[in-house]
């Protein structure tokens, strides 16, 4: 008989291989419906420009992110999107709360129920915001607005809060990663966060390693 | 009717809306079985929910926010479609832009061309396709590889997944500290505000923790990450409007 960690994989590539056919059909059926087919040439410069950075951040992403969200939540956020912003903070505040540890059959569980949930509030509260917010919302996160400071800093806020009980408990092993980010950000201010987090993660997992093997955690 | 923002096109948004809750819905409920089948309670599953719904909130109406700024140019139902499959609100405005500049366009006039539209659908679409077809092919494998790491030494195990943890926290962290923003917008980079709704959440939620473990709240458990963040959201606003301009935006990286 089929383990869970086996079913959900076959699951999660089957509702992977139609989120594929779902998504590519949009374009395709706009293009069917309203008959106008671009230039290919269009569609490939604007392809060159954004192909290159996102399919290796891509990658990256994937590597960074599987030890993390586990097989169920990773299937999802790779479908629904807004990972880092959005997901992977939710999931490990999940786990953090729950007290699981990722890698375990319970982790994988929280992990994916909280991913599923931020999964349907997202699609609620975007459709919801779509609908009714479109006049307004404008003018509350516009640069000028009283409220324009407090959505610059919701990263910071999400991660502050997540952080707080890991730098605590494992300052030791915080410094490298920390380190390692703020020294790459010296000379590549303006990098992306998965290249960023791509850097931090195998600084983290290198420095923790060697602390390990010379006994300083 | 405006193209962009067509009876079809509304269907066939309403239909991936319907997939992506369809899917999630899936996973919720086999989640929940295992979870039982493993003696994890209803009342932490419920939390998990709970908590997960709630952290949503701020971070899905900057989603809202960024369809809407796309919507000037792009009409509404599509930067809404995106951002329900693989949206992602660094990459949509990036891909979009690149798609309307190779057709001789921008995001800061409205999309009048239907092939410059299709164009525009068809990159967002296929740039940000590739996860869909790498975490099939590649996950069980890494997982797989994990999983006998996790075996063969199980401390040694829990110190690497800490470390994977706050790894990817440092990214975060490291760009409130010393992140580039825009140039064009005043506030995003690592400046004052950022450090300070940093240290702030970070002091919010080592205070409901002790409140939580000492007292024995159980109920602000759920609560205490949600808040936090929220709380450091007030205090930016807060500083950017009592301190004086030049010291609240200042912003050490631009």
């Amino acid at each position: 008989m089929k383990s869970y960690s086996d079913k959900v994989h076959t699951w999660g590539r089957i509702w992977s291989v139609s989120a594929l056919c779902a998504l590519l059909s949009v374009p395709l059926l706009i293009c069917v419906h309203m008959d106008v087919w671009p230039p290919m040439s269009g569609i490939l410069k604007g392809l060159a420009s954004v192909i290159p950075l996102y399919w290796t951040t891509s990658i990256a992403e994937v590597i960074s992110y599987s030890p993390m969200l586990g097989a169920g939540g990773m299937y999802l956020s790779f479908v629904t999107g807004n990972i880092a912003n959005l997901k992977l903070p939710c999931a490990l505040s999940a786990m953090e709360t729950a007290k699981v540890r990722p890698n375990t059959e319970e982790g994988e569980v929280i992990t994916t129920i909280s991913i599923a949930s931020s999964s349907i509030a997202t699609t609620l509260i975007i459709t919801a915001g779509v609908l009714i917010f479109t006049p307004i919302l404008p003018k509350i996160t516009a640069p000028g607005s009283v409220f324009a400071p407090a959505f610059q800093q919701i990263l910071p806020a999400l991660f502050g809060a997540i952080g707080a009980g890991y730098f605590i408990k494992h300052w030791k092993i915080s410094i490298v990663p920390i380190a390692a980010g703020i020294l790459t950000l010296c000379f590549l201010p303006s990098l992306a966060v998965g290249p960023l987090i791509f850097v931090t993660v195998v600084s983290s997992l290198l420095g923790a390693h060697i602390m390990f093997k010379t006994k300083i955690v | 009717m405006d193209f962009k923002e067509s009876t079809f096109i509304y269907i066939l948004a309403l239909g991936i809306v319907v997939f992506v809750a369809g899917q999630s819905m899936f996973f919720l409920l086999k989640a929940w079985k295992q979870g039982k089948k493993l003696g994890i309670t209803s009342g932490t599953m419920r939390n998990t929910i709970t908590q997960s719904a709630i952290f949503t909130i701020a971070p899905a109406i900057s989603i809202v926010a960024t369809v809407i700024t796309l919507a000037y140019s792009l009409g509404i139902v599509l930067p809404w479609l995106r951002m329900l499959v693989i949206g992602n609100i660094t990459y949509e405005a990036t891909a979009a832009e690149a798609a309307l500049n190779a057709m001789g366009g921008n995001l800061s006039q409205p999309v009048e061309d239907k092939s410059v539209f299709a164009a525009a659908a068809w990159v967002m679409t296929i740039g940000s396709a590739f996860p869909l077809i790498l975490v099939p092919i590649l996950l069980k494998k890494i997982q797989k590889k994990i999983g006998q790491a996790v075996q063969m030494n199980q401390k040694w195990a829990d110190v690497m997944s800490a470390a994977a943890f706050i790894g990817l926290i440092s990214a975060f962290i490291s760009r409130a500290v010393a992140g580039a923003g825009d140039e064009a917008v005043i506030g995003d980079g690592a400046g004052v505000l950022s450090l300070s709704a940093l240290l702030v959440s970070i002091g919010l939620m080592l205070i409901l923790q002790t409140v939580c473990n000492k007292f024995k709240v159980k109920w602000l458990e759920p609560f205490a990450m949600p808040l936090s963040m929220l709380g450091a959201m007030g205090a930016a606003m807060l500083l950017a409007q009592i301190l004086p301009e030049s010291i609240a935006f200042l912003e050490w990286r631009g």
